[in-house]
């Protein structure tokens, strides 16, 4: 007989978003199961031994499995239990509502029914092929996350002399914790005019162990059949394209590749979620609900966050959201969402959330504080100011609904706005029809404005 | 004194398509005067610096050229002049100096053993011919020389079974590549192997072009194609809803199938190994001793074995094998082609498999390519064919890519955007441009089958049966061969899964668990599956061949997630120190050693789960 269990609201991934999601949907009165694949908790966060995590959430610097002890001591303390090792393997939304997963562990295949649904299944790192790395494919290439896994948890070393192609946050920390292991870290190659890493690590990771970092620059081929015997680099011009005359040929063993990450969103996919080809991740409102009723994303699967505190924070949020949902039942007025579009304006790459539920900003029982999280689309160094502004088409102007300055913007840099609910009434009043909504513009701000 | 263009060397018609100066063989005072007009035809081309001269039947070229394409030109030229074959000794910018390299470190497990036949290569060509003969009461070795079957061309290929239409009437190939479409479904159904039959369609860019049906459909006959069909504009239309405007009809050849090439491989060597083959890995055949005509023992970097008779179906290095037992008739060129394999998304793109080849391209050497699907349902895109030095050079180059946007604009559902990966392999290619099936003229216990280009997947059952035959036939003059009782023609599949409904899944993971833990999350490969393919018969030890059978490692992450897992899969399984296993065999390591901190223990150790930051088990 295939196992069957229903509950209130199914959270996959137990990373530090799936966690905070199971955690405050389990506060707010809600039967919960998480299933996680792995066999512990915690996410990327169990790979993840430098500091750097919590400052914002505990006021003190921690490590990644520090962070996620504490969300799992939170998790146990209420009482919360993972399925480990377990895997979904198909989606479905119900006829009469709720949603049923098909999933495998070591005990059988079994299905979960439930009212609501979160994904918390964070992100995967892009490959070489995606950022078409030449050569045949000999051992020694990986990912600055394989290679980071490898290192902190296999307690394994993939090489001796390193390049690294990307300057991703995480190429950056593998730079300094394979130098440390003992490695030699050749440099880093950037093909954009700007490091994509939060200027913290360029400085600690890099600039502290005198490891090159090379803007402008890629890595174009790979060389050797069996192990990696060397890269070619070469400049870029504008378009990113190569350079001819400026190739050099380095040797080294192994090339570690920090080129982007891409949210996981095959399962909202599946379920008909439709995504922000910006992000990548699904189009969510305030309350981190996709515009499929029901369903919930949060963390890394969203859009890349550059801070854990910022992932649990969303994981917070989609999880009393989703327990709210789950206990108002079918056919519940509080169910009823008045969705009105948020956009990135000029000089915004992204925000997030995309959409606004009015009526859940309308109703004083529910309205909160929302978290708006965006990037700017250019580096702006002398200053910056961003403004919510009513009405939906670029540069259209409207109302300011609220504005922030900023000493400088960089895309890497992710910003949060912390907007009280009453700041951003939008939209018609009437019911059921979407608004003209509402657009981030991002400015920068010149030297002699200031 | 170059008088072909670069790139027109490379993509005009073959010269052994074009009329050969001479078609039967040679005989004995024509040689002399054959190689006199060939001389004189090099010389107005590449002048003084390339000479020909008559060696044992075949034409022998020595001499420099400015390039490679120059080199093989030459070869081509002197191909049309009816000889037994063309030996290219031609030196050429670009080419390295290759030789056979034993992977990893010597042993004596084969010294001493004795087989009655001996196949050297484990590709598609050298595993069909182990399992045909596993038929016959013989014993049986392949030898290969990597640490996998199908470590080669046979896994660098587009998995298509073509309908037979686009070779050369009248070759090899187009007898072969008939038969073998007939015998791949059946085949595969005993093999437990997946085979889809979408059909091809040519497509008319032209209304001219349209109007050379009926000498296509002439084409199609002489070549025995099961199966051809003229579709209207509409038609194609209607049945590919996506195919671009700018066509004028197809030739519809319904006959055209794919399947996995290295899975394919892989079942072969199997099912040989189930009816009592032994297959050596990491095992090369480095050098042959003769005694009178004959080979009595192969050298390889496992010992010495002795064989009754020796099977050349060494693909790329197949003319270096006939040199060892002194049978150097022939040389091969290296025509590389690259691919591009597109999401799992394509899968619902299109029906068929699409191709416009140029007007010229119906004679040409390659069939232009196109938009092949894979067996799995995504289009594969290409491949290109260019000729370029290097038997095992796999690496891609941009402009290769760049060759296959072209096919794109057939189907308007793609994008270059929707590419996860591209690859490229090495097609072993004689100057005849023709396979090379045959007992060796001067060695009484070799037979080749050499020279195996596309559509070489597409041949290699009928391949098999034609040498097998031939070996039975050699081996009949030093004992009495007899068919094997309890030949086993199937093969059971291994379990996947993921393909199977709830019910089946469960059952399956209740006999056992590791079923039931999904290791590679992209293609949903469990560890069960991953532990079948490291134990098989034909054990899968390094990261690429556990890939080629189980697809862990081959969805959108590329093995980002999976490989640390699977690393410790094989070390749990073989003893290995975790840094120890490979991408592709010795001098492939995926790690040097173990961290200052030192190695951890495996999280697939029962102890080391539920531990640390986890603890909510
Ligand atoms: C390889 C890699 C390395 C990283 N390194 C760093 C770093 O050094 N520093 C840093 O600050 N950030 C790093 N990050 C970013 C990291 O994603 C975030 O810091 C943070 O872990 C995001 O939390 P999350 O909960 O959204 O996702 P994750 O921590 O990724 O957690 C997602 C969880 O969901 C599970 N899951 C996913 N799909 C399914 C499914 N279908 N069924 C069951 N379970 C599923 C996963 O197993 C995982 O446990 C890295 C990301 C990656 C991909
Ligand atoms: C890009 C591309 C696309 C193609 N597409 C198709 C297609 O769609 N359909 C089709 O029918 N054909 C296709 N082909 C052709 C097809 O792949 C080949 O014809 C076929 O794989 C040849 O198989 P093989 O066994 O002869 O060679 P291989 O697979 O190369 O096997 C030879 C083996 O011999 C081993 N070996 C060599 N020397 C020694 C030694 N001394 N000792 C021990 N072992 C040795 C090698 O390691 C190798 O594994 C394509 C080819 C290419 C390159």
């Amino acid at each position: 007989m295939i196992r069957r269990l229903e509950t209130d609201v199914v959270v996959l991934g137990a990373g530090p978003a799936g966690l905070a999601a199971a955690c405050s949907a389990m506060e707010a009165g809600a039967r919960v199961v998480v299933v996680e694949r792995e066999e512990r908790t915690g996410g990327i966060l169990k790979q993840c031994i430098h500091d750097g995590f919590g400052l914002l959430r505990y006021g003190r610097q921690l490590s990644g499995p520090e962070y996620a002890l504490r969300d799992a001591d939170r998790f146990g303390s209420l009482g919360g239990r993972a399925m480990l090792e377990a895997f979904v393997t198909s989606a479905s939304r119900l006829e009469a509502g709720g949603f049923e997963l098909a999933c495998v562990d070591r005990g059988g295949a079994f299905l979960l029914r439930s009212a609501a649904l979160v994904l918390a299944t964070g992100c995967r790192e892009r490959t070489d092929r995606q950022v078409f790395v030449h050569g045949d494919r000999p051992a020694g290439v990986f990912t600055a996350g394989l290679a980071q896994y490898m290192i902190n948890v296999q307690g394994l070393l993939p090489g001796r002399r390193a390049v690294i192609l990307g300057s991703g946050d995480i190429g950056l920390i593998m730079a300094r914790r394979m130098t440390l292991e003992g490695m030699e870290v050749i440099g880093a190659y950037e093909a954009k005019p700007e490091p994509s890493g939060l200027s913290r690590n360029l400085r600690q990771c890099l600039d502290d162990y005198g490891i090159p970092l090379a803007l402008s620059s890629t890595v174009t081929a790979v060389h050797g059949g069996r192990r990696v015997e060397g890269v070619t680099t070469a400049r870029v011009d504008g378009a990113m394209r190569p350079i001819p005359g400026t190739e050099r040929d380095l040797s080294c063993d192994t090339l570690v590749l920090s080129v982007g990450l891409i949210p996981e969103n095959e399962l909202a996919k599946s379920l008909g979620v439709p995504l922000d080809p910006r992000t990548r991740g699904p189009r969510v409102d305030q309350n981190m609900h996709t515009l499929v009723d029901g369903v919930f994303a949060c963390g890394n699967a969203v859009h890349v966050n550059d801070l854990a505190d910022y992932v649990s924070e969303s994981g917070e949020r989609a999880g009393s959201s989703a327990a709210a949902y789950a206990l108002a039942g079918p056919g519940s007025p509080s169910r009823v969402r008045r969705l009105s579009p948020l956009s990135a304006g000029p000089g915004c790459l992204y925000v997030v959330p995309q959409l606004l539920d009015l009526a859940a900003l309308a109703d004083v029982a529910r309205a909160d504080d929302v978290c708006l999280y965006f990037r700017s689309s250019s580096t702006m160094a002398s200053g910056a100011v961003a403004r919510l502004a009513a009405g939906d088409a670029p540069g259209a102007g409207g109302a300011t609904l609220l504005e922030r300055r900023y000493r400088a913007l960089r895309p890497p840099e992710m910003e949060r706005i912390k907007a009280p609910a009453g700041s951003l009434a939008v939209g018609p009043a009437r019911p059921a029809e979407p608004g003209p909504g509402a657009s981030l513009i991002v400015e920068p701000i010149e030297p002699e404005d200031r | 004194m170059l008088v072909i263009p670069r790139k027109q060397a490379v993509e005009s018609p073959s010269s052994s398509d074009e009329e050969p100066i001479r078609s039967e063989a040679v005989s004995r005072p024509d040689a002399s005067r054959l190689v006199g007009r060939l001389g004189a035809s090099l010389r107005s081309r590449f002048g003084d610096s390339v000479e020909a001269s008559v060696d044992r039947g075949s034409i022998r070229l020595e001499g420099e050229a400015p390039s490679y394409d120059d080199k093989v030109s030459a070869g081509w030229l002197a191909a049309r002049y009816g000889f037994k074959g063309v030996v290219n000794d031609i030196r050429a910018p670009g080419e390295a100096d290759e030789r056979l390299e034993p992977r990893g470190a010597a042993d004596s497990s084969l010294d001493g053993s004795y087989y009655d036949v001996a196949i050297v290569g484990g590709g598609v060509i050298g595993a069909a011919i182990a399992r045909e003969l596993t038929r016959w009461d013989l014993s049986i070795l392949l030898l290969e020389k990597e640490s996998d079957v199908a470590a080669h061309t046979s896994s660098r290929n587009d998995g298509m079974i073509h309908d037979g239409f686009a070779a050369k009437p009248g070759s090899k190939k187009a007898a072969y590549n008939v038969r073998g479409n007939r015998l791949w479904e059946p085949l595969c159904r005993e093999l437990g192997l997946d085979f889809k039959r979408p059909g091809s369609l040519v497509l008319f860019r032209t209304a001219a072009a349209a109007a050379l049906y009926p000498a296509m459909a002439a084409r199609a006959r002489r070549n025995g194609v099961d199966g051809w069909e003229f579709w209207s504009r509409a038609r194609v239309a209607a049945e590919e809803p996506n195919v671009t405007a700018d066509q004028r009809g197809a030739f519809f050849l319904p006959s055209a199938g794919v399947l996995s090439p290295y899975r394919a491989t892989v079942a072969l060597a199997e099912n040989a190994a189930m009816n009592g083959a032994r297959v050596a890995l990491g095992a090369c055949v480095l050098g042959m001793e003769l005694d009178g005509g004959s080979i009595t023992a192969l050298r390889t970097n496992k010992g010495s074995v002795r064989a009754g008779v020796v099977v050349n179906a060494a693909g790329n290095w197949a003319d270096v094998v006939a040199g060892m037992a002194g049978d150097r008739f022939f040389s091969l060129h290296q025509r590389r082609g690259t691919d591009m394999i597109l999401d799992a998304e394509t899968a619902s793109a299109q029906r068929h498999i699409l191709g416009m080849p140029r007007l010229l391209q119906l004679h040409s050497k390659t069939k232009g390519g196109g938009l092949v699907l894979t067996v799995e349902g995504n289009v594969l895109v290409g491949p290109t064919a260019t000729e370029s030095p290097g038997r095992e050079d796999y690496a891609t180059k941009p402009e290769e890519l760049d060759r296959l946007t072209r096919h794109l604009r057939l189907n308007t559902a793609l994008s270059m955007a929707q590419g996860i990966t591209y690859f490229s392999g090495v097609r072993p290619c004689t100057y005849e441009e023709d396979f090379i099936v045959e007992r060796s003229e001067r060695v009484t216990n070799l037979v080749h089958a050499a020279g195996i280009q596309s559509p070489g997947l597409a041949s290699a059952p009928a391949i098999a049966q034609d040498v097998a035959a031939m070996v039975v036939e050699a081996a009949g003059r030093f004992r009495r061969v007899a068919p094997r009782a309890g030949w086993r023609a199937g093969r059971a599949a291994p379990p996947e899964p993921r393909r199977l409904g709830i019910e089946a899944r469960d059952a399956l993971i209740a006999g056992n668990p590791a079923y039931g833990r999904v290791v590679c999350r992209c293609e949903e490969v469990s560890e069960g599956e991953i532990v079948d393919a490291i134990r098989s018969i034909v054990p899968a030890t390094d990261l690429d061949a556990i890939k080629r059978r189980t697809r862990a490692g081959m969805g959108r992450c590329h093995g980002g997630f999976c490989t640390p897992r699977v690393m410790e899969l094989v070390a749990r399984e073989t003893g290995l120190p975790a840094w120890a296993v490979t991408k592709k065999g010795p001098g492939s390591e995926l790690c040097v050693g173990p961290t200052k901190a030192g190695p951890r223990r495996s999280r697939g150790d029962a102890a080391a789960r539920g531990d640390a930051s986890g603890g909510a088990s």
